[in-house]
């Protein structure tokens, strides 16, 4: 139970749904999760890893599909409205990802007035056009944003703050305070040599291309995508994944590289077993070197390189370090850069008076997430420029609780 | 948000011209800087320049050829119906200040995204000089309002068809030659843009230029729009999309230009065409096949 950062009481929720009474399981969680139909299905699960049971040798309980279950089978499916609470204090979100729908919510509940402000057409952020659908299915989604409006929180879409209005006209509007969920999903660029030619993507724009795409019921149709038969994905971490298991889906046969071993890859373990068993061909301890060109300057193959543990100055540490001639080439006609990401830096330079650290996050006062203009709140990953989820939806809450404490 | 077409115009064949209601943006929206269009729900966003605003009424007009199907959807909408999504306004602004002569130079659709320019630039008090270029006279857009906008304009069509035969380049070129010229301002295909720049280098005239990647989310999130600039990568759509034309590396833009262009042997797993049969099949022969398996 403390291995969760939202501080779920899991073993409440247990003995709940042993009881059989999902109803009380499903509100036992929502006390301190609100968005707990996408937390399980994506939770990296640090609870599964603190479960007392694998110190007795057993596999831990399954403690994220029970949450999936409970709030799959124990919330009502019609959202009542709440009355919007009027004379106190207005408070804008910016962004709509899960720390700022966490933000968002944990201040309706709170009887604040809230408007989430976001830039695409709809609300969700990296949910709904960063996380393919067959992790979060769409319709399980809109139920969750659906919920939330119904606590009264307002959602104004194409709307981007700093360039629609600038964060001064917000303040005129009467927002007492504003937290800045805006999330980290530029792609950090990789100075390989060939990253610029056709068929070179960034992960971000992939997933970005492959969720947007339109589907009927007859035809899935992807709006200028060159996509090649062989895709080669570069990266081991769940936006790797995401556009390997994506690619898969569209019918290509897919290579996943990355520098590390299997057993280090920064996913679910889970996650990557059923990439294995989609299709996905696994090369671990590969560096790409180069991405090599055809006449047409689109991708001919990529140069990889093998690499392996080393002692290299003898002092005991073993690194992974390149083997010395063992360069070969990856047949490819696609390739997938998915090597981590940076902060969005498109709200943060709009806005002259926010103190930014060198690698692009908001810089905040330890732990409070209060920025350095007086009123403005950072949650998420903008904050702490990677994480899972579960750390954005926390940080968002917690942000929730400073603009509770700071309005009073 | 309800984004209502207002006007609709047919400038040429397959170029159409919309006004369409979106106060917010309107009243910020700044010359050079575009919006993010997306007609239907779950559909491709494209970028469009917007031509003009009028921040009164609330309405921004936006020119664009209907050269994909999601432009080709957009062309369609009628009067009083609603666009999905527009999403502004993005980029930064055209550094306008006052230089003295200022020529404009653009051809095609550039004329679109140039005619703002021109306007800020006169506004300014400087002296514009537009040259516009087109295939054909029937293809050249915008002609009276750039008279408008410009002290003087030149016209090149490639056949020949109105004002001079060529390109607009080679009219730069003249122009170049004959009079003190202390900014360029080049909107169009890379090519021409490439040309412009050597020529500015070559008698050390400052150049702007507006780049056209294709983006995905205009945000900075995608990075489909990267270019390299000066040596280092950079988003179009957060950093410009107008840059210093001398530092733009063309080679490495029109590699970026044409990656999006299919292959032929790609595609999105089109069904190859099935071969034509030879005889023509009837329940007859249907049926025979039947029974000798």
């Amino acid at each position: 139970m403390k291995a969760c950062p939202l501080g779920i009481d899991i073993p409440r929720f247990i003995r709940f749904l042993r009881e059989g009474d999902v109803i009380n399981a499903y509100a036992k969680i929502s006390e301190q999760n609100s968005l707990s139909s996408i937390c399980g299905r994506i939770c990296s699960a640090p609870c599964e890893k603190a479960c007392i049971l694998k110190e007795e040798g057993a596999p831990p309980i399954g403690i994220r599909a029970l949450e999936r279950y409970a709030t799959d089978f124990g919330c009502s499916k019609i959202a009542k409205r709440r009355p919007e609470p009027l004379g106190r204090k207005k408070v804008a979100v910016v962004g709509s990802g899960p720390a700022g729908l966490a933000a968002a919510t944990e201040l309706a509940q709170r009887g604040y007035p809230v408007t989430v402000f976001e830039s695409f057409d709809k609300p969700g952020g990296i949910l709904r056009y960063g996380i393919p659908e067959f992790r979060i299915p769409r319709q399980v989604l809109d139920a969750e944003i659906n919920r939330i409006k119904a606590l009264g929180v307002k959602m104004e879409m194409n709307f981007l703050v700093g360039h629609t209005a600038t964060l001064e006209e917000l303040r005129r509007q009467d927002f007492a305070a504003i937290v800045l969920a805006t999330g980290a999903g530029v792609p950090k660029f990789r100075d390989l040599p060939g990253a610029n030619l056709g068929g070179v993507y960034y992960g971000e724009e992939f997933l970005m291309r492959v969720n947007r795409a339109r589907k009927t019921l007859f035809s899935r149709k992807l709006d200028k995508l060159p996509l090649g038969m062989r895709v080669a994905v570069i990266g081991s971490g769940n936006t790797a994944l995401d556009c390997a298991r994506c690619a898969v889906r569209l019918g290509r046969e897919v290579t996943l590289i990355f520098r590390r071993t299997e057993e280090d890859m920064r996913v679910r373990q889970d996650e990557s077993i059923y990439a294995k068993e989609e299709g996905v061909h696994f090369e671990p301890l590969v560096s790409p070197v180069e991405i090599l060109a055809d006449a047409n300057h689109f991708v001919g193959g990529i140069k990889c390189r093998r690499m392996d543990f080393a002692d290299a100055d003898g002092s005991g540490q073993w690194k992974i370090m390149p083997v010395p001639g063992s360069e070969f080439v990856i047949d490819a006609d696609t390739v997938v850069i998915a090597t981590g990401h940076k902060p969005n830096s498109l709200v943060n330079r709009e806005i002259a008076d926010l103190a930014v650290n060198e690698d692009g996050t908001i810089k905040v006062e330890d732990r409070t997430g209060r920025t350095s203009i007086p009123g403005v709140f950072a949650a998420g990953n903008v904050r702490t420029n990677a994480g899972p989820v579960v750390e954005a939806i926390a940080s968002g809450k917690q942000v929730a609780q400073e603009v509770d404490d700071y309005l009073k | 948000m309800p984004f209502k077409i207002v006007n609709k115009q047919v400038l040429d064949e397959g170029v159409k011209r919309i006004d369409i209601l979106a106060p917010n943006i309107a009243r910020k929206i700044r010359p050079g800087q575009f919006v993010s269009v997306c007609p239907e729900e779950n559909d491709e966003h494209i970028p469009l320049t917007v031509t003009s605003s009028d921040p009164e009424r609330g309405h921004i007009s936006l020119i664009f050829p209907e050269l994909g199907q999601t432009t080709r959807k957009l062309g369609n909408l009628p009067i009083n119906e609603s666009v999905f999504s527009i999403l502004g306004p993005l980029g930064l602004p055209a550094t306008i200040q006052k230089k003295g002569a200022v020529v404009c130079i653009a051809n095609g659709m550039g004329i679109a995204q140039v005619l703002p320019i021109c306007r800020a630039f006169k506004d300014q008090g400087n002296r514009v000089i537009g040259i516009i270029g087109a295939k054909t006279k029937k293809a050249l857009i915008l002609e009276p309002q750039m008279r408008l906008a410009c002290h003087a304009l030149l016209i090149a069509t490639n056949d020949g068809s109105f004002e001079r035969r060529g390109l607009a380049t080679d009219i730069l070129e003249d122009f170049l030659g004959q009079n003190k010229v202390d900014l360029v301002y080049a909107i169009g295909a890379v090519d021409m843009m490439r040309k412009v720049c050597a020529m500015t280098a070559a008698r050390g005239i400052e150049t702007l230029v507006r780049l056209n990647p294709v983006m995905v989310d205009c945000m900075g999130m995608c990075g489909s729009c990267r270019v390299k600039v000066g040596g280092e990568m950079v988003l179009a759509c957060v950093e410009g999309p107008e840059f210093d034309g001398h530092k733009v590396d063309f080679n490495d833009l029109e590699i970026r230009m044409n990656a999006y262009e299919e292959p032929q042997e790609w595609g999105n797993r089109r069904s190859k065409p099935k071969p034509p049969r030879s005889e023509p099949k009837t329940l007859a022969k249907f049926l025979s096949g039947i029974r000798k398996s």
